[in-house]
């Protein structure tokens, strides 16, 4: 059963204490109070198996877009709704059914590689947490590594082991924030190709927010926000040439997706 | 450039002080130092006020005591050391009238009384005091205004004293050589001195004493004289020291030696302090070297930091205990007359620079870090630092240092720390099996239980710290309040089932003999009785007791008193031998003694050392060949030094007995005819007993609360310094859970959990701790047998679950404050 995420109009909006007048340009106070918006009237609508790369420069508002998205954060106009089943809902709703991941991976450190993705299903008091983690551990390829403490592995390691525990309790979507910003190009291209595999494999739907116009290119929907705007780019029309310059121009490439 | 970085400091400074490590540090600094400068001001107004009571209430400028009277000879010699020499006479003995009675010292002097000073009398209880030069004429009896109140007497009444009758003519006010009673509470009445050799009180159970007024040279030589020719005498000078003092210092030194718990408790809370503490300073200097800073600056920034934090509190501690010290003088008031309060400036000076010197130690680890630290160290957080060790072994020192300096007995130290050190290990053991047998148990079940205990199992070594920390934080506090209540109980109940109700501590063989016959007469049991000498230690191992050893201990200033020697052909059923050999049963041997356990750790003795005693004027050199203790089940009658029963065949001194007899109610008003009979059997009955226990209690109470209370703000101080140092991980861990689509709700359950198991483990821990310590300390220090409430345990239990749950739970609530956007953020 397909299920969906959509935002109908949204507009995000914080306000900001001024220091600087000349840094605060749009509806200043007479108390150096400013209303910051990120974007407005916003439409998006995310669905389950599909994959989604937000790219865009810094302090566009992709993050607090992926914040909307999961239900974290309340939009200050318009709303969010989870369709499941024909049956809509308020986006709170969707909490137990997505999973993130980070650019710093955020793995306990005191738990082992097994026990940091056995986790989730253990707080869910799943009896074969430990059977399933071990599944996830040899899909993402460090079944020699079970017993490793992050402080023990690699950075791409420990985004692998990050990647199996947000997929491990088979969430219906995937939220992640600069999953590869932490990595080497090797590294990168190697998690991206798994988070990507993984995902699909398990009919997740996958948002990520990235400056990486290499990892947005895998993904099969890639929208650029940009001065409150929110485009949908077209695939073809994204190479990825300028990466190492980390360069915010939204350029697509087809969606490969690596075997999981 | 100094002052730079001093600016700089000050900047900093500013700018952590309301962060929570800090407050922390700041509070736990301040309540140590308010404790040590308050004990010290106070013990030193005691001192000083006990110096000033020796100038004043001696009565003379030197004064020689002794049980039996002076030869003619030694009087010569003491009239040539002097100008003059008063003499007077005192007995413990008991007053009768109309059917009551009352214990009361009497004292007999003549018309030369008093030396130095004013004697207060007066005719009525309405008219004015006087001074009175010579005492009461022949026939006539003077007594202080509470004995008049106790037998229901006035002034005309006649009182008998054996076959001699009294008229009590005045009020006694004051007399200027109370001094050598010190704070004794013991009711007060004078005759002449020509009535007591009338009454013909057995001449042993005098005291007699020589006022005497000397040059400063003539005292010298009076003390030259006394230690060679009456070593078993005692005299005290104006230049010498108060009788009390040293059991002024003792109680200081217990006080000091209780202060090592509050700094075990200061040291548990640094120790987590400073690993926040040092995370910070350390990444700062990091970052300050990176920038081209030198490693001094950053090592300058966190001492001027240090000392501003410090200096900051001083003014606040000054005040907190002049005032505390302030209200204790107040206190003192009851028990020392016209004590007055004043502040030392410059010793508080001292106690704070002292304290800031351990302060400085419990610390230094973090300079170190600092002084090792490197920018690569911005690369490798995570390192394993030498200085949490260090921390750890600073506090060890700094208590070590306490512990030694306030010890005058060695035991209680050994079992304190000793104590603690098992609750240690016994903590450490109960939080690793129950975190791994409850892993392992709730394996295969699912819930927020499980996952809790796999938590906590999983961070087993950090989840200890903090186990430890609060735990022993409990145990210290717990042990303390358990202290005060069972040692109440355990007393009333032991004197309850004491083997009689009349205690009689000095009878002397002839009395003894009326006591047996009175008690056939009256059909009174008479449960036990012990025979014994009294002998006065003079020289160990051929040294004085002074030369022998200077540290005061309980044993010492028994020791420095005249002691009850019992003899005994085999062990007393309340006794057990715990070091060398009893004398076989018709031992030849007899100059071998048994030193009770206790003595001979306090003075570090050991088999085979020599004690010489002086027995009735004779001098006897005995070999220690056993020890033992007191084992309760058999009577309480039990004694410090025990000889064989061949000894007293070779010496010639009055004996004398113990014992004890079971009155009911309606023999109570026999003993009135005992004592007008035999004034001076020294009896007290168990209600006397339980009243002067009841006082000693009540003050105990008082001491007690006021230190929990300072256990209490420290107990808190620790859970929140845990809370703190473990703080940023929670904050992580909560986050982590909630990015797996669970909500707040679900952390504070488990955060509910988790503080309940961590709750038990340290309830469990306490009260085990609590009680093995109370079984070692109550027996050796008490001699009791310790028997805790079950009732009272559970509810203690249930009272620590809910008490560190909550605190817990609510210390924690900034650690729920976390959310999935937090670990976005964090890049």
């Amino acid at each position: 059963m397909s299920c969906s995420i959509e935002l109908k109009n949204v507009s995000q909006s914080f306000q900001s204490n001024c220091s600087d007048s000349n840094s605060c340009e749009s509806n200043t106070s007479k108390n150096n109070v400013s209303t910051i918006t990120l974007f407005e009237n916003l439409n998006l609508s995310i669905s389950q198996g599909q994959s989604y790369a937000i790219t865009g420069p810094s302090g566009a508002g992709k993050s607090s877009l992926l914040m909307l998205l999961s239900g974290l954060e309340k939009p200050s106009s318009g709303q969010g709704c989870f369709n499941n089943d024909n049956h809509t809902s308020a986006l709170d709703n969707l909490r137990s059914e997505i999973g993130f991941i980070f650019q710093q991976f955020h793995l306990l450190p005191e738990l082992t590689a097994l026990h940091n993705i056995a986790l989730p299903l253990k707080l869910r008091g799943d009896k074969q947490a430990i059977k399933k983690a071990k599944h996830w551990l040899a899909k993402v390829g460090l079944s020699k590594r079970a017993n490793h403490k992050p402080s023990q592995l690699s950075g791409g390691e420990q985004q692998r082991v990050a990647i199996a525990r947000a997929l491990v309790f088979s969430p219906k979507f995937i939220f992640a924030d600069e999953p590869t910003g932490n990595l080497d190009q090797h590294n990168a291209n190697e998690i991206a190709d798994i988070l990507f595999a993984c995902c699909q494999e398990n009919n997740a739907g996958l948002v990520i927010v990235t400056h990486s116009n290499v990892l947005a290119s895998k993904a099969q929907n890639i929208y650029s926000l940009a001065n409150g705007e929110l485009t949908k780019t077209n695939a073809s029309l994204i190479t990825p040439i300028f990466e190492e310059q980390q360069v915010e121009k939204v350029v697509i490439n087809t969606a490969q997706v690596a075997p999981c | 450039m100094l002052r730079h970085h001093m600016q700089l400091a000050w900047h900093y400074f500013k700018q952590e002080y309301r962060q929570p490590h800090q407050k922390l540090l700041r509070w736990v600094q301040a309540t140590l130092m308010v404790f040590i400068v308050t004990l010290t001001l106070s013990s030193s107004t005691i001192q000083h006020y006990l110096q000033g009571n020796l100038q004043n209430l001696l009565g003379a400028d030197a004064v020689l005591t002794q049980k039996d009277k002076l030869t003619g000879k030694q009087l010569t010699s003491l009239v040539n050391f002097s100008d003059i020499v008063v003499n007077t006479l005192q007995i413990n003995t008991t007053l009768t009238f109309n059917g009551k009675w009352q214990r009361a010292k009497l004292k007999a002097v003549g018309s030369d009384y008093p030396l130095q000073g004013q004697l207060l009398t007066s005719t009525s209880f309405k008219n004015a005091a006087t001074a009175t030069n010579g005492g009461p004429t022949i026939g006539n009896i003077w007594l202080d205004s509470r004995l008049f109140a106790s037998l229901t007497i006035t002034i005309g009444d006649t009182i008998n004293l054996g076959d001699h009758a009294f008229m009590v003519s005045r009020v006694l006010i004051h007399e200027p050589d109370r001094l050598m009673e010190g704070h004794n509470v013991s009711m007060r009445a004078i005759v002449n001195i020509i009535d007591m050799e009338k009454l013909a009180f057995p001449t042993d159970l005098i005291q007699h004493r020589y006022l005497v007024s000397a040059s400063k040279s003539q005292v010298q030589q009076l003390i030259d004289w006394q230690q060679a020719q009456l070593p078993a005498a005692q005299i005290h000078h104006k230049q010498g020291v108060h009788p009390l003092a040293l059991f002024w210092q003792r109680t200081e030194n217990f006080l000091g030696l209780a202060s090592i718990i509050l700094f075990f408790m200061a040291a548990i809370a640094i120790e987590q302090i400073a690993q926040v503490h040092l995370k910070k300073e350390q990444y700062f200097s990091a970052v300050c070297m990176s920038l081209g800073a030198s490693k001094a600056t950053g090592l300058q920034l966190s001492l001027f930091k240090w000392f501003i934090n410090i200096l900051v509190l001083i003014p606040i501690v000054a005040i907190l205990s002049g005032a505390f010290h302030w209200l204790i003088v107040g206190w003192l008031a009851n028990t020392f007359a016209e004590i007055t309060w004043q502040l030392d400036v410059w010793l508080m000076a001292k106690t704070i620079a002292t304290s800031v010197l351990l302060f400085a130690v419990f610390h230094s680890p973090v300079w170190l870090t600092l002084y090792q630290t490197s920018v690569a160290k911005l690369f490798h957080q995570n390192q394993k630092s030498l200085s949490l060790g260090l921390i750890k072994l600073c506090a060890l020192a700094v208590l070590a240092w306490v512990a030694l300096t306030y010890s005058d007995n060695g035991l209680l130290t050994l079992m304190l720390v000793g104590s603690i050190f098992i609750t240690i290990l016994l903590m450490a053991a109960i939080s690793w099996t129950v975190l791994t047998v409850g892993e392992k148990a709730t394996q295969q079940f699912s819930g927020l239980i499980p996952f809790t205990l796999f938590m906590m199992k999983q961070r087993l070594l950090s989840k200890s710290t903090q186990i430890l920390g609060i735990g022993l934080s409990t145990f210290l506090l717990l042990f303390t309040l358990m202290l005060l209540k069972d040692l109440g109980d355990t007393m009333v109940s032991y004197q309850r089932t004491h083997d009689g109700n009349v205690m009689v501590s000095q009878a002397s063989q002839s009395q003894m003999n009326a006591i047996q016959e009175w008690s056939k007469e009256h059909n009174i049991s008479l449960r036990q009785s012990k025979p014994y000498l009294y002998a006065k230690v003079v020289k160990i191992n051929n040294q004085t007791l002074s030369e022998f050893t200077t540290k005061p201990s309980d044993s010492l200033a028994t020791l420095s008193n005249a002691i009850r020697l019992h003899w005994s052909e085999s062990i007393p059923n309340n006794n057990r031998v715990v070091q060398g050999q009893w004398w076989q049963k018709n031992t030849k041997n007899w100059q071998q003694i048994s030193l009770e356990e206790e003595v001979m750790i306090d003075l570090d003795l050991t088999l085979g050392d020599k004690l010489t005693f002086i027995i009735h004027q004779q001098s006897f050199t005995f070999t220690i060949t056993a020890s033992h203790v007191y084992k309760p089940g058999a009577g309480s009658i039990t004694f410090w030094v025990q000889m064989p029963q061949a000894a007293i065949e070779h010496i010639n001194a009055p004996q004398y007995n113990m014992a004890s007899l079971e009155l009911n109610d309606e023999q109570w008003p026999l003993l009135s005819q005992l004592w007008q009979d035999h004034p001076t059997i020294r009896m007290a009955s168990l209600q006397e007993l339980t009243k002067q226990f009841d006082k000693i209690l009540a003050m105990i109470t008082q001491v007690i609360s006021g230190f929990s209370v300072m256990i209490i703000l420290l107990a808190i101080i620790v859970i929140l310094s845990s809370i703190n140092a473990f703080e940023s991980k929670e904050k992580k861990k909560n986050s982590v859970i909630m990015s797996f689509g669970f909500l707040k709700n679900t952390c504070l359950q488990l955060n509910i959990i988790e503080w309940l198991i961590t709750a038990l483990i340290i309830a469990t821990g306490a009260i085990a701790g609590t009680y093995i310590t109370g079984m070692l300390i109550y027996q050796s220090q008490f001699s009791m047998s310790y028997q805790p409430n079950l009732v009272v345990l559970l509810i203690t239990l249930a009272i620590i679950l809910g008490t560190v749950t909550l605190l817990g739970v609510y210390a924690s609530r900034h650690s729920l404050k976390s959310s999935v956007k937090q670990l976005m953020a964090d890049v």
